[in-house]
């Protein structure tokens, strides 16, 4: 599996909110690696530090100790526009811009012209079945839809490490599934590393990798067993 | 309870909102309260000139057989005269001097008695020139006319008896002469043209001696005056004190059972200032209602910049079980936190701004007006907080659905209501109807018809300025909205520059959010238009009253030769050259043409040098700018330039012969000389203000076999014109008048000086500078902290400081630049129309506005500077994306 460099590594990264008695650990001190054409789902209750373990590798924000780097791509300011996506938990398209719009975003802070953004992200958009959307505000299409929009934004640019924090959150069982195919099979077509956090069982077993968190910590045993078999 | 603990979270964790709002409360506030000072100060100030500007209160003159003594003693006991003393009137044929070896006559003379005390009792009405105020006393121009000094004798003819001779002990100048001599009971027409030029002045009992054969004979040609002085504790109101004494000088007239008529002095110059006090009224209309009015609309624009969160806060509150009544109350309890805390600093600013600029720090003329004006300015402000705080929530209380937090963003596919209907265009329009209908008769704006005791505002007038200026905002939001929905292609291609590849996006931003610009461009217009026309309205008006003081002096000092006198070109302009402080003497000819049985003044200019040294502007002239007809007059010595009214009673056409006839200057005989009309004069350098001719000088001087002077008018290099008048009057001695600019101001009080603007303009210049500035940088800012989730989804999707600067700066340069320029355009039309509404402080009316660029560059700059300094924090606080933000929801 480890072939070459890993695409990110957290050593020793943690996190803590806040200071003195009100601080909250919400990552203990980690340790972990993720390579090219991993896919991995990270499950965990509620709290327990998967948003923040995103959010670390997406170099979005600073381990309080440790480190996080990421040695197969570069340094942090490499990592967007194009390398690494991330779908958010939460809403996170640009609410003045339509879906097209918000979709080949990405690409044309990454410097395509608007012209061809607006190409690759309808064909990215059709891969999710969102073309009708194309012209309709954030404001106009449901949760389900909005998120859904997100993983083709993400998948517009043909990242080498998708970070998808609860992608099917606000989706039936069956939209769910479909975007978890969408996202495996765009992981496999570039060969790029794919984490899932969520709640939801059936999505986690859909990925070959599983790891578990608990109030803040991976369970290194859950990821032995793992590798193991 | 709720409501209370909501605020005291609000107050602790996000205290920027509540106190936005009261910053803006205050300053709405504080330009209220200020303008009230103004208003009072400058009201009592009015008053206080009004009455320094007389002398003699009031000039009770007995009628045919009243006693003068009984006249004098229900005068002096009538109340609130603190003075009165009896002065006596007499006439004489001629007075004669000789003085070596020549004898000089003068033609008809007054004589005056005045009784012991009379200089001390009314100071000013005798200024001593030469000698002493004990004894007789010759007026400057007669001591002139009869080359005597103090010691001199003179005599008196006498109708029906011998002549007797006095010794002059002073020479004296009298400056109230109009008024002194003024024919009681007579309207203001019926006046004579000029007062006597021939006046001796006696002690009482020196007058009894001179008179007595004509009291004995014929008494009825010696009148009795009783002047009077009235206590001065006057309303501080022109309006008030000049119905107080006007009413009072009715009762004394009423008492005195047609013995006697008042000559109401005071009255007449409360008169005046009461018209002025009424355009100063107008003035704070114009230039202090916008401002205000301003105050509130910015502090509407910050307030709903955090309208959004208010929204959500709510819909938060409400999730957790508020009522409506419970969300009502919380937004009440903020807006009167903010409306009071606004209120409280706003009028302690305005006191600081009254100590400072008009050293008194009372709102208003009284006390019941000052607590009025606090109260006004109180209430406004609180309207302020609660239009921004208070009526969104209530709003947003009544709907609080997700469709209600979708306002600021989104299709809007309809207008606002008053788009539709065009209320824009239907207020422009009939704007600019009442604004021609009143040109058309000069837009007369404060009515004050001769004889009547009311004087009144013409209000209808004053709605043109008034729609036109709420007409133009809501035109500049329409075309900024036009542009960001319709023109969304020149949109990108303008913002390429600054956004790239992102030019598309940013317009597409920009266009999705064109509420909210279009509302920011429309603001930042109009106090840019605010800031523009009220300082461009103020130079001018500033050069206005230079060049009216200017005008009636002729120039820096004006030294005007007594009419008897015969001085040359050469050699008075040799003479004054000489003294220390004077830049060019100006040779102005003065003389008397007869056109029919008209006599009129003519003035004899040198054609070359009058323009630049008169400095002539052209609206004084007709048929040509002022260098075009000194041309005219240089080329063809013969021609004239004459005034309106004359060219209409005698019909004239260019270039008609016009005989007139003037004195010559060996044989005194009046000899015809022909001129052609060229040209209308309606105003010169120390003309009157009715009819006049302008010619050339050296043709006069040919034609009359005399080059003597009438006046020299010099512009100082630079030192203070009153000093060099001083130095200038101590060489030239009795022999001529010496008047200056700096004095000229304060006593001719023309509407113009007696309002005192620039107290006024420096607040309204401050204030507008801070709108402005207010308006952009904080609405930009504010609303860029809104969508700082927008700004922090893109940084998270790649977007580096320069491309997020696309999308600030491409905003900013939209709000500010389209603000700007619509403002600049508003700006000039607005200051147009505010000269010509206001015209009647302007007199003559301006040849072209003045525009103050130092200002308006300061306030270009201070806008951009907010600009820069808004989306400089802005993109700084993005640098590391926050992460918090998106963590929200
Ligand atoms: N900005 C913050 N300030 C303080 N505490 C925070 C902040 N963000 C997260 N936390 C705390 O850190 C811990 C981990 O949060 P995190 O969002 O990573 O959990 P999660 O596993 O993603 O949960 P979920 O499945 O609900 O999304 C939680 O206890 C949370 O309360
Ligand atoms: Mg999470």
């Amino acid at each position: 599996m480890s072939e070459g460099l890993p695409l990110v590594r957290c050593s020793g990264a943690a996190r803590t909110y806040g200071k003195g008695p009100t601080a909250t650990v919400a990552l203990q001190a980690t340790y972990c690696e993720v390579f090219a054409g991993q896919r991995i789902g990270l499950v965990g209750p509620s709290g327990s530090g998967k948003s923040t373990l995103l959010h670390l590798m997406a170099g979005l924000d600073d381990p309080t100790v440790g480190d996080v780097s990421w040695p197969a791509i570069g340094t942090r300011d490499e990592l967007r526009p194009g390398r690494v996506a991330v779908i958010f938990q939460g809403p996170s398209l640009l609410p003045p811009l339509t879906v097209l719009e918000n979709t080949s975003l990405p690409l044309v802070i990454g410097g395509m012209t608007d012209k061809d953004a607006r190409e690759v992200a309808h064909t990215a958009l059709r891969t999710l079945d969102l073309d009708v959307l194309a012209d309709k505000l954030p404001e106009e299409i449901s949760g389900g839809q909005a998120q859904r929009v997100a993983v083709a934004r993400a998948l517009a640019g043909e990242p080498t490490l998708i970070l998808a924090d609860e992608p099917t959150g606000q989706l039936d069982r069956a939209s769910g599934a479909a975007v978890v195919e969408v996202l495996l099979g765009a992981s496999e077509h570039a060969g790029s590393a794919l984490l899932i956090s969520t709640h939801d069982m059936t999505v986690a077993e859909r990925l070959p990798e599983r790891w578990e968190m608990h109030s803040g910590e991976i369970q290194t045993d859950t990821r032995e067993a793992q590798w193991s078999r | 309870m709720v409501a209370l603990s909501w605020l005291r979270g609000l107050v602790t964790h996000r205290p920027t909102r509540p106190l936005a709002t009261a910053l803006g409360v205050a300053v709405g506030v504080a330009l209220i309260a200020s303008i009230g000072t103004f208003l009072s100060s400058t009201n009592s100030k009015m008053t206080h000139r009004a009455i320094a500007r007389v002398s003699i209160d009031w000039q009770v003159e007995a009628q045919p057989g009243a006693s003068p003594a009984d006249l004098l003693s229900k005068v002096s006991t009538f109340p609130g005269v603190t003075r009165a003393l009896a002065v006596q009137f007499a006439g004489s044929p001629s007075f004669t001097a000789t003085t070596q070896g020549s004898t000089q006559t003068t033609g008809a003379a007054r004589v005056l008695g005045l009784p012991a005390g009379y200089a001390t009792a009314f100071p000013g009405e005798l200024r001593l020139l030469s000698g002493s105020l004990s004894g007789v006393l010759v007026a400057q121009q007669t001591a002139s006319n009869l080359h005597v000094v103090p010691g001199s004798t003179v005599t008196i003819a006498r109708p029906g008896t011998t002549p007797t001779n006095v010794t002059v002990a002073g020479v004296v100048d009298l400056p109230y002469a109009d008024s002194l001599f003024q024919h009681v009971g007579a309207p203001p027409g019926a006046q004579a043209q000029a007062p006597p030029d021939n006046v001796l002045l006696l002690p009482q009992s020196t007058f009894n001696q001179v008179e007595a054969p004509i009291l004995a004979k014929r008494p009825e040609l010696i009148k009795t005056q009783i002047h009077a002085s009235l206590s001065h504790a006057l309303a501080n109101s022109p309006s008030a004190a000049f119905d107080d004494v006007v009413s009072r000088a009715r009762n004394l007239e009423s008492r005195l059972t047609g013995t006697g008529l008042v000559g109401d002095n005071l009255g007449t110059a409360l008169d005046t200032a009461r018209q002025d006090a009424l355009y100063a009224q107008i003035l704070f209309l114009f230039l202090g209602v916008p401002g205000a009015i301003l105050a509130g609309l910015v502090t509407a624009l910050i307030a709903s910049a955090g309208a959004d969160r208010r929204r959500r806060d709510s819909a938060l509150l409400r999730t957790r079980g508020a009522s409506t009544r419970t969300l009502v109350r919380i937004a009440l309890a903020e807006t009167v936190f903010a409306g009071v805390i606004g209120v409280l600093a706003g009028l302690g600013a305005a006191l600081l701004i009254g100590k400072s600029s008009f050293g008194t720090a009372s709102f208003g003329a009284g006390t019941v007006s000052a607590v009025l004006w606090a109260l006004g300015a109180a209430i406004v402000g609180l309207l302020i907080a609660a239009g921004s705080i208070a009526l969104p929530a209530l709003r947003d209380a009544r709907s609080l659905t997700v469709a209600g937090q979708r306002r600021q963003i989104g299709r809007t596919a309809r207008g606002p209501l008053w788009a539709r209907y065009g209320l824009d265009f239907i207020f422009l329009a009939i704007a600019g109807f009442i604004y021609w209908q009143a040109s058309q008769n000069g837009y007369q704006l404060v009515l004050a018809p001769e004889g009547v005791a009311q004087v009144s505002v013409n209000w209808y007038a004053l709605l043109a300025p008034v729609l036109g200026w709420i007409g133009a905002g809501l035109l500049v939001y329409r075309l900024a909205d036009l542009v960001l929905s319709r023109g969304r292609i020149p949109l990108t291609g303008a913002l390429r520059p600054l956004a790239g590849e992102l030019a598309p996006t940013v317009a597409s931003t920009m266009s999705r959010q064109r509420r909210l610009l279009s509302r920011a461009v429309a603001l930042v217009a109009l106090t840019a238009a605010f800031a523009g026309s009220t300082s461009v309205f103020n130079s001018t008006y500033r050069a206005q009253a230079e060049a009216d003081a200017r005008l009636s002096n002729g120039a820096d000092v004006a030294v005007t030769e007594s009419p008897g006198a015969s001085v040359g070109v050469a050699q008075g302009i040799a003479q004054l050259k000489q003294i220390r402080g004077v830049g060019s003497v100006e040779p102005l000819q003065h003389r008397y043409a007869y056109i029919g049985a008209d006599l009129q003044d003519l003035f004899g200019v040198r054609p070359g040098t009058i323009t630049t040294a008169g400095k002539l502007q052209n609206g004084w002239f007709q048929g040509g700018s002022a260098a075009d007809l000194m041309k005219i007059i240089a080329k063809d010595p013969s021609a004239i330039l004459v005034s309106a009214e004359t060219v209409k009673d005698y019909q004239l056409h260019r270039g008609d012969t016009l005989n007139l006839r003037l004195q010559n200057g060996q044989t005194k005989q009046l000899t015809t000389v022909p001129f052609h009309y060229e040209g209308v004069a309606k105003e010169f350098p120390t003309a009157p203000k009715d009819s006049f001719f302008v010619a050339n000088q050296s043709y006069v001087a040919a034609k009359t076999g005399s080059d003597a002077v009438g006046s020299f008018l010099v512009q100082t290099d630079g030192t203070n014109p009153a000093v060099v008048a001083k130095r200038i009057s101590s060489v030239v001695g009795s022999s001529a008048a010496v008047t200056d600019i700096v004095n000229q101001r304060v006593v001719v009080g023309s509407n113009l000086t007696a309002v005192e603007l620039s107290g006024l303009t420096r607040i309204e210049l401050g204030f507008a500078l801070v709108l402005a500035a207010a308006a952009t940088g904080l609405a930009l800012g504010l609303g860029f902290q809104e969508r700082r989730r927008t700004f922090a989804i893109a940084s998270a999707l790649g977007a580096r400081s320069r491309q997020l600067g696309g999308f600030v700066w491409g905003e900013s340069a939209f709000v500010t630049g389209g603000g700007l320029v619509l403002g600049a355009v508003m700006a000039g039309v607005l200051s147009i129309t505010l000269v010509h509404v206001l015209t009647g402080v302007f007199d003559p009316p301006p040849d072209a506005l003045s525009i103050p660029w130092g200002y308006l560059i300061g306030v270009g700059g201070a806008v951009i500077a907010t600009v820069l300094l808004a989306g400089i924090i802005t993109l700084r606080a993005l640098r590391r994306p926050a992460i918090e933000e998106l963590r929200d929801l």
